[in-house]
């Protein structure tokens, strides 16, 4: 047993610390919903780092600790799905995209013309190239994410050799390997603002109703953290299905509570806030939500 | 593999620092047991299931400090020192085996799954053996040390007062020296094990300085001056007593410790069972004991059910992993700080939700139909308040981990 990161896997967060050191903070103000950085996107892809999984080395359990990591930057980069699938899907350039079933419209993370959409359904897994003219972008949504809604699913789509289950399982570890950073990007924030800012002559941090409720979401990340880590290591449906549950639940727990302590200021655009908590609230819909992922689990360990 | 330069240069300078440094880590994270430790596991369950007797679940439900289960723990620890699995993480020195701490915590679980028939005496073993190690005289380790190895020894601790829980360090029995003495005047509350205990590992105030004025006093509790009660509880029979010290006298050689040294040592002493009782364990075991009851009569097929219970135990496995991460820090030697909180608060909100589960579920359980989830309920309820508030874990996750300001006193 051994719950901690390897050498290998300690030296490629690193390596990923330098290369996010430049976008650790993004516009706000009159900046969009969705933090972008184009610049940042393609220096991860020349990086390699979303190709990890496809080291027998480093595997997928490596492809958590990369996604966990990208997702505390302030700007959305496509890296769950692509990291997780990678060793499945072979070259792909644009952004990796994941529904299950083919009912339209949908909303789908990050979907864009060229980008793979993965369509996991009870017979099988496949995927197609999505076309300009099967999606219409989302620019008024709320979430953190580019959004776009799916229109049409092409048919004649190329076969994923892997089996649903088995794509749901990758899905739900990518998902709280993602919300794990999210969650801790969102507590560091919110920590740093309560430290600083001062009401009835004391610093917000030192009022013992705010301490306990921070102090219970960061026990509720490090739980997410290494149900995620296990879960992308294992690739077992009850680990990842425990591991999505715990994430979903500890998102819907912590998200309120970390608007209401920055008050105003975390409703404005004045403060990043938004960018990992409007990514979080996203992911808590995903895969069907908690009822699904803890049915999910019940099945996988009672039957 | 498309990895590029970056990635494959960054890979390369992790194993050449690992070649460096001669060490051999396993290329992937580690969430299996290694034979060895599986090994030892499997030994433990079968010993359990050879050693406990045949009603022991009805029996263990009067919980670890009842006179029956300390009777039977004085034989079943004799067994398990007979079988050098009393003390297999003590120094070889010392009787031990000198194992390293997940033999410590596999113990531990399937001690605790099985209803602890150590009864109080996993104290002795976990703790208060290897503080009188660290900081006891020769004189008191050749007095104390061999009972506890050979599991015949019971001890209670001596901390809480009525007026001093939480705040521990407010605490107010006094002891006076008196020529070559302690004269000692007080009360505890609490005190779990005291009944039937042996020794007490008493804390007194010795000087008005807060932490720096409470002294450690190792006590026999048939010494003239104490006077104990039991306080009835829901939680098992014979567990909770108030103590009283009514002019109780003990040489100085009593002390453990220096004057004065008593939060050093019991700071010491926590580092060495921080993440406490590994509750998660009894509480997925209850779980699971729980859905088997509820399959076998043909309840588990609602989904809301099914859902509640999967959260249950999707909480269980943080608390394991969070537990974990601590033990493997310890196993490759690191200080151990206060981020073990962390993992102690995320055992109590498995218990809680574990307890609320079969609470509503299967109340019978709370009767008398199944007595091991009973048993678990006595033991899970009380996660939150034994050995250091849940309230004050998250004061600690809040000053020392988050790094927040402390609060105003």
């Amino acid at each position: 047993m051994q719950v901690a990161l390897n050498e290998d896997q300690r030296a490629i967060r690193d390596a990923l610390d330098a290369l996010a050191r430049p976008f650790e903070e993004a516009p706000v103000h009159e900046a969009p919903l969705v933090a972008a950085s184009p610049d940042f996107a393609r220096a991860l892809a020349e990086s390699g780092f979303l190709d990890v999984a496809c080291d027998p080395d480093l595997g997928t359990a490596t492809a958590g600790v990369v996604v966990e990591r990208l997702a505390r930057l302030p700007f959305a980069v496509e890296a769950a799905t692509r990291a997780f699938f990678a060793p499945l899907l072979g070259d792909v350039s644009g952004p990796v995209c994941l529904v299950e079933g083919t009912r339209t419209p949908r909303l789908v993370r990050f979907l864009e013309p060229g980008a793979c959409v993965i369509v996991v359904e009870a017979q099988g897994v496949s995927y197609f190239t999505a076309g300009e003219h099967q999606l219409r972008r989302e620019s008024e949504s709320l979430f953190a994410y580019p959004m776009a809604s799916l229109l049409d699913v092409s048919e004649g789509r190329a076969v994923l050799a892997i089996t649903p289950g088995e794509a749901r399982t990758r899905a739900r570890a990518a998902l709280a390997a993602e919300v794990a950073g999210l969650m801790a990007a969102a507590l560091a924030s919110v920590c740093a603002h309560l430290s600083e800012r001062t009401q009835f002559g004391r610093k917000l941090a030192t009022f013992q109703a705010l301490r306990h409720r921070l102090a219970e979401a960061q026990v509720r990340t490090n739980g997410v953290y290494w149900m995620a880590m296990k879960a992308a290591a294992t690739l077992d449906p009850a680990d990842a299905a425990l591991a999505a549950w715990h994430a979903q639940e500890s998102a819907t727990a912590t998200v309120y509570d970390f608007h209401q302590f920055l008050g105003a200021m975390g409703m404005t655009l004045e403060h990043p806030l938004h960018f990992w908590t409007y990514r979080l609230k996203a992911l808590i819909g995903e895969l069907g939500g908690r009822g699904a992922s803890a049915a999910a689990a019940a099945d996988a360990m009672w039957g | 593999m498309r990895a590029t330069f970056k990635l494959a240069a960054a890979i390369s300078s992790a194993r050449c620092y690992r070649a460096g440094k001669g060490r051999v880590s396993p290329l992937r994270m580690d969430f299996d047991w290694t034979p060895d430790e599986q090994a030892f596991r499997e030994r433990l369950r079968h010993f359990l299931d050879t050693t406990l007797p045949g009603d022991w679940e009805r029996f263990s439900q009067h919980g670890p400090a009842s006179p029956d289960l300390t009777r039977f723990a004085q034989t079943f620890c004799g067994t398990l020192a007979k079988e050098d699995l009393l003390i297999p993480h003590w120094p070889v020195e010392i009787g031990g085996q000198g194992q390293d701490p997940w033999h410590q915590t596999i113990l531990a679980e399937e001690m605790w799954i099985a209803g602890e028939p150590r009864g109080g005496q996993y104290m002795n073993v976990n703790w208060i053996g290897p503080t009188l190690i660290r900081y006891g005289t020769p004189e008191q380790q050749a007095r104390y040390l061999p009972p506890i190895a050979a599991g015949k020894a019971l001890w209670c601790q001596g901390f809480s007062e009525p007026g001093s829980g939480s705040d521990l360090a407010s605490l107010r029995t006094r002891a006076e020296a008196d020529g070559g003495d302690y004269v000692v005047n007080g009360q505890k509350i609490w005190t779990s094990y005291a009944g039937l205990a042996d020794t007490c590992f008493l804390l007194c105030r010795t000087s008005e300085d807060r932490k720096r004025g409470i002294t450690i006093l190792l006590v026999p509790m048939d010494t003239p001056g104490i006077t104990v009660r039991q306080i009835p509880s829901i939680i098992g029979e014979g567990d909770i007593h108030e103590v009283f010290f009514d002019d109780m006298r003990v040489p100085a050689s009593a002390r453990l410790g220096e004057e004065g040294q008593a939060w050093e040592i019991i700071a010491y002493s926590l580092r060495n069972e921080r993440l406490g009782i590994p509750r998660y364990a009894l509480a997925r075991s209850a779980l699971d004991r729980a859905v088997s009851i509820l399959q076998e009569r043909g309840d588990f097929v609602r989904e809301a059910v099914r859902i509640e219970a999967a959260g249950a135990a999707a909480l269980c496995e943080a608390a394991r992993l969070a537990s974990y991460a601590i033990v493997t820090r310890r196993a490759e030697g690191e200080t151990i700080g206060q981020e073990s909180s962390s993992a102690r608060y995320a055992t109590v909100m498995c218990e809680r939700r574990v307890c609320e589960f079969i609470v509503e579920h299967l109340p019978e359980a709370l009767a008398d139909a199944h007595p091991y989830l009973k048993m678990h309920h006595q033991r899970g309820i009380v996660a939150g308040i034994a050995a250091g508030a849940a309230e004050i874990q998250l004061n600690i996750i809040a000053s020392d981990v988050l790094g927040l300001p402390r609060e105003a006193r």
